[in-house]
């Protein structure tokens, strides 16, 4: 065996290693070169015949390059290994996947989570109260007693027994004070009910209560109040108008305006052409709602303020029609998740 | 209320357009709800050309004309042969419009010609009092465009909501005193203090007899009057506010009610028998018949104006028939009165009445403002018939009214307001309320007579913030005690379930909490089920929403049928909601959890994977539930509920007690809820679990890595079938075994070679020892003894 031989195995397997292309073709340079018939094994029995100084070189040389082509081969291997798995598999991958289910809230008490999350972190305790209530709660503690006029504004289901499904979550704020001394502060949301069904009313709704009594709250500080949660749930650009109102719970009253966001004010047929939609009512605790649950009014005064579920969540969200509400189709239900 | 800018104007100095003026009532609490042309609202009223003029000979005293507006060509009969002309241009009402005097045009038809529309005269077409002849225009006139267009009418009115405090702005001229207390546009004072004309003595006698329901009544008879119809103002104004006339005594009355909010009442004096008019309670089964011909009982407590013999009218409410005006009235006797709110309103709700009378009274009229509505109606009436002859005015006040004191300081001002409001801009806005007293920083206010709705401190307030504008006033957050209560438990258990089923891909819906009475009955329930008990409306919407829920059932079944009518069969729903139970106080009401699973369970479709719902998939649900709320909820085979199958549904049980059940729906029942199988449902009482969940939470075993490997030895035994899977389980536990982790169930195999009656089950045993590896030995020592235990105890046979 030849220097020039070996050399030209050498030249050979270098070159046939960087044509490699595919595991087979890596398996057969390994039996042509170092299998127990490949070439360089061949060579390594073959230089037996040489003489001692010449075999040691030699037989360093094969074994050096027996040993990098063996490394060469482990990496090349593992890089085509790698690209085996990069081959596509005879499925189409564009096939809907298995989704595990995922079902929804309904969007009123999304909406109500939402607005009990913008007064909790001001101190707001939720509560809740009965939906069947007498009329003492609903009316009489409200200041609304039963010759009010007022009371046609509220178009109340009576029950056999005489109590009523209260039409509004104010008698929450009388029970709450009842429960606690003050200073209090309480967010309640709930079912209502009132009489009247149509496409703008529903005969069962929902309301967010909130109530405020302390030494020194202010009309001024409702109105920051107000602000700060109309910004929060309609936006930070979101105008804002409020008006005088009456309730005979409250004095001062006031209803809040917000620009309407269906036609950013220019008029439009949800906000009866004026720009402006009403969002709530609101006021300081009357001073005989005080005494009803014996707080001094000279001591405690305090802010109370009450605003429609369904309306804040048609205009948040674009529905026209309450009673998708409460047919619960899921398409309409899926909207939300 | 109905408010034609118009009509304000005649009172004040109007400086702006009704929108403006809309919007100044709207910012000062009075809502304008709308602006309108009341024209405008009779529907087309539009100029058209006359094409033909037809005389068909079979139609006698009509003729025939073919007209058009430039689309459309109609055909109309016409009384107004004389007047009508091809060529001219006419007012012409569409079908389906409305004349100025309440006539509603038609289609019809006589002897075969059809008329589609009407020519109508100036009056009816409400711009002039003319109505002998037709509204014809020049013939160059535009055709097809409204008449009042052409005319150049414009009568806006705002349709104001006014609160129910505010009885003193239901009137035309209460609108303009609140315009100018706002504006301060100058006000044409009403004076009619100084009657210039000879008055006759009052010829007969007035006696309150009741001082609790009227606190003045006042009075004037009027001799030789004609009754006909009111003139063409008095028409136009009460079209413009809404109201039908009736002639022109009750208009001029209606008419004086609208200008100042004082209801009047015109008697015929005729009907008065003796003279005597007696303002009494009602008598004991004493009745009446009203205006609307609708006889009444009267109640002790309503307030009557009689004669001496039998009550005239229902006080403040409604005119009695037999007294009222009538086209042969001459003599009349004019009302104006201050009756007892309260009395008014609870007499009206007894009888279901309500009138633009009774409304003003029960919002408190101007007590001052009586004697002057009865001189304007005289003003009125005089301009119509100048050589009636006129009594006194009698006016009966026993107690006149006293106006409130109300004190009120800076301090209180400031403290409710929240700022400092200058002291001039207190003073200027106070003045304009009432009488002001100063002394330092006190006040003391005594309101107008028409400002009843001050009585308070706080009313003043309102009032001071309102005439300074609500938008004026800073914002700025509560100095308040810190303090912040935590979420009660009842919420935040209530959140978890619905975040547990949420993530079970359950939707949430929201049922009405009234229910029809037919939908619990359909249930198949014991006649004593507690269920069947249910709370009533008295006044519900509908007899389908007319009883309180004792489940959540129907409701959960009655959205399961509207979306299975709307392309949806495959519904995984609930709802956390208030179920009512009759109790001694109001009622009980419970926080329940209602399931309801309906339909295939699909997972990807084109797998092939789609199989129906059975009833390990709601209890998987379940026991999901309880892992998830870490709760043993027991589920007991075989419901006591009767509209589900025994044989597939469960009671659940918590800690001993029943908690709910689940299960499928009987067949028979789905099917009237008009549904279908397969449907399973589970209701839940969600109070009992509170306390329950909240203690187990505190109650968490940590398991940690093991350290020791486990090892695992299978039984395959042959045992007869309806030896149930749960009775092995219990087995199991109770032999308490050291080294036995847990136990699967990994095979159920039922039949061939297995024989019949009887199922192969195949059961992995876990071991693991936690201080050391376990031997083989040990391993096979235990498990030996199991085999056995369980072959002897349930006589299996190995396999
Ligand atoms: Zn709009």
């Amino acid at each position: 065996m030849k220097i020039e031989e070996i050399q030209r195995i050498k030249d050979e397997a270098l070159r046939e290693l960087r044509a490699l292309r595919s595991l087979s073709d890596l398996e057969n340079f390994k039996v042509k070169f170092l299998g127990k018939k490949g070439s360089i094994t061949q060579a390594l029995r073959e230089i037996k015949g040489l003489p001692l100084e010449e075999r040691k070189k030699t037989g360093a040389e094969l074994n050096q390059l027996r040993q990098y082509l063996e490394d060469e081969l482990e990496s090349k291997k593992r890089e085509l290994l790698f690209l085996e798995e990069d081959k596509p598999l005879d499925i189409d991958i564009t096939l809907p996947g298995r989704r595990p289910l995922y079902g929804g809230v309904h969007p009123l008490a999304k909406v109500i989570d939402e607005l009990c999350e913008v007064f909790t972190p001001l101190g707001f305790e939720v509560v809740t109260g009965p939906e069947i209530e007498s009329e003492y709660y609903n009316f009489t503690a409200l200041n609304i007693p039963e010759w009010h006029p007022a009371r046609d504004m509220q178009a109340t289901f009576y029950l056999q027994s005489g109590a009523l499904l209260r039409t509004h979550t104010s008698p929450i704020q009388i029970r709450a004070m009842l429960a606690r001394k003050p200073p209090l502060r309480i967010i309640a949301p709930g079912k209502v009910y009132r009489c009247d069904a149509d496409v703008r009313h529903s005969p069962m709704f929902h309301q967010v209560e909130g109530l405020m009594v302390d030494r020194e709250v202010s009309f001024s500080d409702l109105k920051g109040v107000l602000s700060y949660f109309a910004r929060e749930v309609f936006g930070e650009g979101t105008r804002l108008r409020f008006r005088p109102s009456y309730f005979p719970f409250t004095e001062p009253s006031l209803e809040m305006d917000i620009g309407c966001v269906i036609c950013g004010g220019e008029g439009c047929r949800v906000c009866s052409n004026t720009g402006w939609i009403e969002i709530l009512g609101a006021g300081m605790v009357h001073p005989e709602v005080l005494r009803a649950v014996n707080y001094d009014p000279e001591q405690w005064q305090g802010f109370a303020f009450g605003l429609g579920v369904e309306r804040i969540a048609m205009l948040k969200y674009g529905i026209d029609d309450i009673r998708l509400f409460f047919e619960n189709h899921l398409y309409f239900l899926e909207s939300f998740k | 209320m109905r408010v034609p800018i118009t009509w304000l104007a005649e009172f004040i100095d109007l400086r702006d357009t009704p929108e403006k003026i809309a919007e100044i009532l709207t910012l000062a609490g009075h809502e304008v709800e709308e602006i309108f042309d009341p024209y405008r609202k009779l529907g087309e009223i539009v100029s058209v050309k006359i094409l033909e003029v037809l005389r068909p000979e079979d139609l006698r005293e009509v003729c025939l004309c073919k007209v058009t507006d430039g689309k459309e060509v109609y055909t109309v009969l016409t009384t107004a042969i004389d007047q009508v002309k091809s060529g001219q241009v006419v007012a012409f009402a569409k079908p389906g419009s409305m004349t100025f005097d309440h006539r509603r045009i038609e289609t019809k038809v006589v002897k075969g010609y059809e008329s589609k529309g009407s020519f109508v005269s100036p009056f009816e077409a409400g711009v002039s009092e003319i109505k002998d002849r037709l509204l014809i225009f020049s013939e160059e006139t535009e055709i097809g465009k409204s008449i009042y267009d052409l005319l150049q009418i414009k009568e806006p009115v705002l349709e104001v909501a006014i609160t129910p405090n505010r009885g003193d702005l239901l009137s035309i001229y209460g609108i303009t005193r609140e315009l100018h207390l706002i504006t301060g546009w100058d006000l044409k004072v009403l004076s009619l203090d100084k009657e210039k004309l000879p008055l006759i003595s009052y010829p007969g006698r007035i006696e309150i007899q009741d001082t609790d329901g009227c606190y003045r009544y006042a009075g004037r008879y009027l001799r030789g009057v004609k009754v006909g119809e009111s003139p063409f103002f008095v028409l136009k104004r009460l079209f413009l506010c809404g109201q039908r006339p009736i002639n022109n005594i009750v208009d001029i009355t209606n008419y004086v009610l609208l200008e100042l909010g004082q209801p009047l009442h015109a008697f015929d004096w005729n009907k008065i028998r003796g003279g005597e008019i007696l303002i009494r309670r009602a008598n004991p089964q004493e009745k009446l018949t009203l205006l609307d011909g609708r006889e009444i009982e009267l109640h002790e407590k309503d307030l009557v104006i009689a004669d001496r013999e039998e009550a005239l009218v229902l006080a403040g409410i409604m005119g009695g028939e037999s007294s009222g005006v009538s086209e042969s009235t001459e003599e009349i006797f004019l009302e104006s009165a201050w009756f007892n709110p309260k009395r008014i309103r609870l007499s009206g709700q007894r009888h279901r009445i309500t009138t633009e009378s009774s409304y003003r009274f029960e919002r408190k009229v101007d007590p001052e403002g009586i004697p002057l509505a009865l001189k304007r109606a005289t003003e009125l009436i005089l301009a119509l018939m100048p050589n009636i002859e006129v009594s006194e005015i009698v006016d009966q006040y026993p107690c006149p009214y006293q106006p409130p004191s109300i004190d009120i300081n800076l301090r209180k001002i400031h403290k409710i307001l929240g700022f400092e409001l200058g002291r001039e801009k207190i003073d200027s806005f106070l003045f304009k309320l009432g009488e002001v007293k100063c002394e330092g920083e006190a006040y003391s206010i005594r309101p107008f007579s028409y400002r009843q709705d001050l009585s308070l401190p706080e009313d003043l307030v309102e009032e001071i913030a309102r005439l300074y504008g609500y938008d004026q006033i800073p914002t700025t957050f509560p100095k308040a005690t810190i303090f912040s209560a935590r979420p009660r438990s009842d919420l935040i258990f209530n959140k978890k379930v619905k975040e547990i089923l949420r993530a079970f891909g359950f939707y949430e819906t929201i049922n009405y909490s009234f229910i029809n009475p037919g939908s619990i009955e359909a249930l198949n329930l014991n006649p004593t089920d507690r269920r069947l008990d249910v709370i009533r409306l008295t006044n519900p919407i509908s007899h389908s929403l007319s009883v309180m829920r004792t489940t959540l059932l129907p409701g959960l079944l009655e959205t399961a049928r509207f979306n299975i009518h709307r392309e949806v069969e495959n519904l995984r729903i609930f709802e956390v909601g208030k179920v009512f139970y009759p109790a001694k106080d109001l009622a009980e009401e419970r926080e329940f959890l209602g399931l309801l699973l309906m339909g295939d369970m699909v997972k990807t479709p084109w797998e092939g994977k789609k199989r129906p719902l059975d009833l390990f998939d709601l209890k998987g649900v379940l026991e999901a539930m309880s892992l998830a709320m870490k709760l043993p909820l027991q589920l007991r085979p075989g419901s006591e509920e009767p509209f589900l199958k025994a044989g597939q549904s469960f009671d659940i049980y918590l800690e001993g007690k029943r908690v709910g059940y689940a299960g499928a729906m009987k067949k028979l029942i789905i099917e009237d809820f008009d549904l279908k199988e397969p449907l399973f449902v589970a209701e839940l009482d969600l109070e009992v679990l509170v306390e329950p969940y909240f203690r187990a939470q505190k109650n968490i075993t940590v398991n940690k890595p093991p350290k020791y490997p486990s090892t695992f030895r299978d039984i395959t035994c042959v045992m007869e079938k309806n030896i149930p899977f749960e009775a092995i389980e219990k087995f199991l536990l109770n032999l308490k075994l050291p080294y036995l982790e847990k136990v699967d169930l990994v095979a159920l195999y039922e039949g061939e070679p297995i024989p019949q009656g009887h199922k192969s089950i195949s059961l992995r045993f876990w071991y693991r020892a936690e201080d050391h590896t376990l031997r083989d030995e040990e391993v096979e020592k235990i498990h030996e003894d199991i085999a056995k235990g369980l072959f002897d105890h349930f006589r299996a046979k190995p396999r």
